[in-house]
């Protein structure tokens, strides 16, 4: 009895620290948004008046406009890339009968292990040697390196789950090997693909420290924000911070519907 | 389909992302490597094998230091994010389907929120006229503001925050895997409630702990953003040296060899925690 006793009020503990870590997690997010609409010039908790000033302020601005921009494009340069060079990765892991396959998964997911510090050290060294450092060139695959692993991750562990018999079916009916994969294998792990591209979106938008080696007169969103934090807290930064909340959210919630939460798709093993 | 077509053919598709991890990856740590044995004078980098800059970075004294206050800044947050998130795992696990799809929500949405929107918000909250200090003062509770940030605190703080959803998860993983007869049969055999947790469970999930703990040691020892922006001038970790020292300075070699310093210790976390997997797997 005493047991029981003990082992609910232990449970009750947990609960208390949960809710405590939740509210961690969150109430910083929430009270930003909070901020972000206020009227006056100032930053203030709770605003004593609300009003769109600093998003019109943000939206109307050339220096926020380009770096959005540039970051936007990046992105939607990545992804795509990103998605299609990891997924054929992903197949040649899953279907070659190869010797060392373990060491290789290991080689093609340790970008991701290694500090991104040290990696931009080393692609800021031969981007200079190529004379490409400050441009799309470097970005592109610097940003490549860092996105690809985890596309290799989650389309990976839909593959793992996917019953090849399905793909051997449609091409003993006349189906070519590539129009199997694409009409039957891709379809079925569309959710590892949806995770993939989301994954690579968000890493190449939120990605700083690269960059910021690679970067002489381009800004990325990150950049940009980071110089103006360090100049001055204004409450530009704050709407700033909340658009790019709402694009991740976004993308966030797409990834939750579709039933692929990151600790299923295997980002975590 | 013989053997050998299926091995080119999976070659084949492995083609493009080597080919992109040599030129942006292996190549630029082999380059590092490289660099880390030549020598700096006068603003000239010559190659060869000098253990200059080895020498220095041991022996100057502030290197060092450095890297330990990295290393100790690192254990704090690690051990933060392991008390905050074993009984957040803990509830996981007890939690019905959609208690625990919520909770999961929770955890993770964080990993895709931009990491310096986050460190947006914690300036906003912690700094000198932040909404702490701001409320304390109008309440007259205090006359200067308390320093919640550029200070070590901040900086724990704020990393854990981006980095706390990667100690829950691999804890969750371990504590699923486990069998609930065998704390079942502990409790039944009269233990309490911490003794069934710290001889059953816990002996258990240490696959899972040993996992968070690594992942969130190698991503504190080379986060530089958080640290910058929440110590400002006042936490001086061995990333924000490197980052001074090739953009400041141009002694590529010195960041080289600082570099693999903390490719050193990560190396060193990682076999650490290989043998406390291997310890736990034979139980």
């Amino acid at each position: 009895m005493e047991n029981e006793y003990s082992s609910r009020l232990g449970y009750r503990l947990l609960l208390a620290i949960t809710a405590l870590v939740i509210t961690f997690l969150i109430a910083p997010l929430a009270i930003l948004v909070i901020q972000s609409f206020t009227a006056e010039s100032y930053l203030s908790f709770p605003p004593p008046s609300y009003g769109l000033r600093w998003y019109a302020n943000v939206l109307t601005s050339a220096d926020w406009q380009d770096s959005a921009a540039l970051s936007l494009l990046l992105a939607c340069i990545v992804t795509p890339c990103s998605l299609a060079i990891g997924t054929m990765a992903a197949f040649g892991l899953n279907r070659g009968p190869l010797k060392g396959r373990q060491a290789l998964y290991a080689l093609m997911i340790s970008p991701m292990v290694l500090p991104h510090i040290v990696l931009g050290l080393g692609i800021f060294r031969i981007a200079l040697e190529l004379n490409i450092s400050d441009s799309m060139l470097a970005f592109v695959p610097a940003h490549l390196t860092i996105t690809i692993p985890f596309v290799i991750i989650t389309v990976g562990a839909s593959l793992q789950s996917f019953d090849i018999s399905m793909e051997e079916a449609a091409q003993s009916l006349g189906a070519s090997r590539f129009g199997a994969v694409w009409h039957v294998t891709l379809p079925i792990i569309r959710p590892g693909l949806i995770a993939g591209a989301i994954f690579s979106f968000i890493i190449s938008f939120d990605e700083f420290i690269i960059t910021f080696f690679l970067a002489t007169y381009s800004r990325t969103l990150p950049l940009e924000m980071f110089s103006t934090l360090m100049f001055q807290v204004k409450p530009s930064i704050a709407a700033v911070s909340s658009l790019t909340l709402a694009v991740t959210a976004g993308l966030t919630a797409i990834l939750m519907f579709r039933g692929q939460v990151a600790g299923e798709s295997g980002i975590i093993k | 389909m013989t053997e050998a077509n299926e091995n080119f053919r999976a070659w084949w598709l492995l083609s493009p992302t080597l080919l992109l991890y040599s030129l942006t990856f292996l190549l630029p740590v082999c380059l590092l490597v490289v660099m880390s044995f030549a020598k700096f004078e006068n603003s000239v980098t010559s190659f060869g094998f000098y253990l200059d800059n080895y020498r220095k970075v041991f022996g100057d004294g502030i290197t060092i230091l450095i890297f330990w206050r990295t290393v100790k800044l690192s254990i704090y947050i690690t051990v933060a994010c392991v008390l905050l998130g074993f009984p957040v795992a803990m509830v996981m696990r007890r939690a019905s389907p959609r208690g625990r799809l919520w909770l999961l929500f929770f955890i993770v949405s964080p990993l895709l929120t931009s990491i310096i929107v986050r460190n947006v918000a914690w300036v906003l909250i912690l700094g000198r006229s932040g909404i702490i200090n701001d409320t304390l003062r109008e309440w007259g509770l205090i006359a200067a503001p308390l320093p919640l940030m550029y200070n070590t605190f901040g900086v724990v703080l704020a990393v854990v925050h981006v980095y706390l959803s990667f100690m829950v998860l691999p804890i969750y993983g371990a504590l699923q895997a486990i069998n609930p007869s065998t704390e079942e049969a502990a409790a039944s055999l009269g233990a309490s409630p911490l003794r069934v947790f710290w001889f059953v469970t816990l002996p258990q999930s240490l696959p899972g702990l040993a996992a968070g703990c690594t992942l969130v040691f190698i991503l504190s020892m080379g986060v530089y953003l958080t640290p910058v922006i929440m110590g400002g001038n006042f936490v001086l970790t061995l990333p924000m040296l490197i980052t001074d020292v090739v953009r400041n300075q141009y002694n590529w070699p010195a960041a080289s060899a600082m570099s693999l310093m903390l490719l050193a210790a990560i190396g060193a976390m990682v076999l650490a925690s290989t043998a406390v997997r291997r310890f736990g797997r034979q139980g």
